[in-house]
């Protein structure tokens, strides 16, 4: 039962991209326009490409800096985000700082890391480093300072230390919060990942879109384009799973009450 | 095992912008190792600000506390509590299991004597079988059984209660009652109980501490001498039973 309701749920939810790609599929297909050849077309290039070496080439690298780049964001956010909230004073001080960080989008902090690091790896690490770090860590701040006064006391009452009440009560309380801050990171990240490919880099999903789209290679473009728009999905799936996982006391919780 | 409590002079005032609240006007009181003593008095009368000094949550405007002679700063050695909220006083996240070795951390224990202990407190509070489970899982009977199981696993000298069973329904009160009763036989933990139900404070106490006033100061201190065992039907059936409450009830009321 369960898991025809599942799959009732997938159907519903994927009729629009079906339609539109029924759309795109049957409306192009007689297509001459060089800008926009038929996506049988265009499918039969995306095969072609991404199952042969070209993923080792260009996609094993963009992902595995989203990898490193993320890691270190999500290890940067909570650690900082834990230490900050838990000090009203610590949070005084930077709230406004992160506040001003906030609303610059985090492709446009691009620019400044190719200044500090140049055109290379370090660059494209630091740069998606930073933009999944800033999400996570105002997420976690809110989460940790906002600790439930009696689970709190609690633990104060029973001689936990402040370390102890700051990673096993207070951190684990601030999880559903935190785990906000964790989609939005990833997703920030991604869109980094592909944008600190466009300047400097002859590798990487993004290089690669960028280089074909310039070079008239308009077909193995728009095959970049739907990858990554597959690999973006494909990721929100891994990390929607994560979530039921690590909050299945949180949901059963919420589905109680 | 069990725990002389004092409380000497002490006297309470929260200060805001606008006024000076004064809640407890030179509270002393001692409480005899081994006694379960209930705190009643009417509502807002200050007993769960006395109870946060006694934890050390709360530091008294003047006066002090001292669990075996020792002045209280921060929560006292060997202290544990049963809160009425077990929604929130038990970490949602942590099974039944992590919830009651919790409080254990500092305690320098092997994995097989934690074990041992999480086994034993559950035992104890009639619950086996539910270790892996979450508490939001259980009743709100069962969620204050392993409240009150976690608090039996620091093996405490002191256990301070704050409306334990307010919020469970009659018939879970009663079980949860005798089993409070079952724990003061087998341990003879010195405990502290704050209620608003005065059959219950008669039913469970060896003595009741009467909160009365504002600022609230001992009104008086009844000794509950309805024998050592207690019984649901016999004991609140008794006329002694009866004489204690209606006392004990018109001094809340600020009858008598």
């Amino acid at each position: 039962m369960r898991i025809t309701k599942r799959l009732l749920a997938v159907l519903i939810g994927a009729w629009l991209p079906i339609a539109l790609v029924a759309w795109w599929w049957s409306t192009s297909a007689d297509s001459t326009n060089p800008y926009f050849p038929p996506l049988a077309t265009i499918w039969e290039r995306f095969i072609e490409l991404w199952f042969s070496d070209q993923f080792l080439i260009n996609v094993v690298p963009s992902l595995r800096n989203l990898a490193i780049g993320y890691a270190l964001g999500c290890l940067i956010g909570i650690v900082g985000g834990a230490l900050v909230g838990s000090s009203p004073k610590a949070t005084a001080y930077l709230e406004p700082f992160i506040d001003f960080q906030r609303s610059i989008p985090a492709v446009a902090t691009v620019p400044v890391f190719i200044v500090l690091f140049g055109l290379d790896f370090e660059m494209r690490i630091a740069a998606i480093t930073f933009a999944a770090t800033m999400p996570i860590l105002i997420s976690t701040i809110q989460g940790v300072r906002d600790t439930n006064l009696v689970q709190l006391e609690t633990a104060q009452v029973f001689h936990l230390t402040r370390s102890q009440i700051l990673w096993r009560v207070r951190l684990p309380a601030a999880m559903p919060l935190v785990f906000s801050g964790l989609q939005l990171g990833l997703q920030i990240a991604f869109v980094v990942t592909i944008a600190s490919e466009y300047l400097g880099a002859g590798f990487g999903i993004g290089a690669f879109t960028l280089i074909a789209a310039d070079s008239f290679l308009i077909l193995d473009a728009w095959t970049g384009v739907i990858l990554m728009g597959l690999l973006g999905y494909v990721i929100n799936i891994v990390f929607d799973a994560t979530e039921r996982i690590s909050l299945r006391w949180y949901i059963g919780q919420q589905k109680l009450s | 095992m069990s725990t002389e409590i004092s409380i000497e002079h002490v006297s309470m005032e929260f200060r805001t912008p606008e006024e000076v609240k004064h809640v407890l006007d030179d509270v002393s009181y001692s409480v005899t190792p081994g006694h379960f003593v209930s705190i009643v008095g009417p509502s807002g009368v200050g007993k769960t600000t006395l109870l946060r000094i006694l934890t050390g949550l709360t530091q008294p405007t003047s006066g002090h506390v001292a669990v075996d002679g020792v002045p209280v700063k921060g929560s006292p050695a060997g202290l544990a509590v049963v809160l009425q909220d077990y929604t929130r006083s038990l970490m949602p996240w942590l099974t039944v299991e992590k919830n009651i070795s919790l409080p254990l951390l500092n305690e320098k224990l092997s994995k097989a004597e934690i074990k041992e202990r999480i086994g034993a407190s559950l035992e104890e509070v009639g619950l086996s079988g539910v270790e892996r489970s979450y508490p939001w899982q259980l009743s709100g009977g069962m969620q204050q059984r392993v409240s009150i199981a976690r608090a039996l696993a620091v093996r405490p000298r002191l256990l301070i209660m704050d409306e334990p069973f307010a919020s469970v329904d009659a018939q879970t009160r009663f079980d949860l009652e005798d089993l409070v009763l079952k724990v003061k036989d087998d341990f003879g933990i010195t405990t502290l109980m704050v209620t608003h139900d005065i059959d219950e404070a008669v039913y469970l106490s060896d003595e009741i501490v009467v909160l009365y006033g504002k600022p609230a100061k001992v009104r008086d201190v009844v000794p509950v001498d309805v024998g050592a065992s207690r019984s649901q039907i016999e004991t609140r059936n008794s006329q002694r039973f009866a004489d204690l409450r209606t006392h004990v009830y018109a001094m809340v009321r600020g009858l008598e």
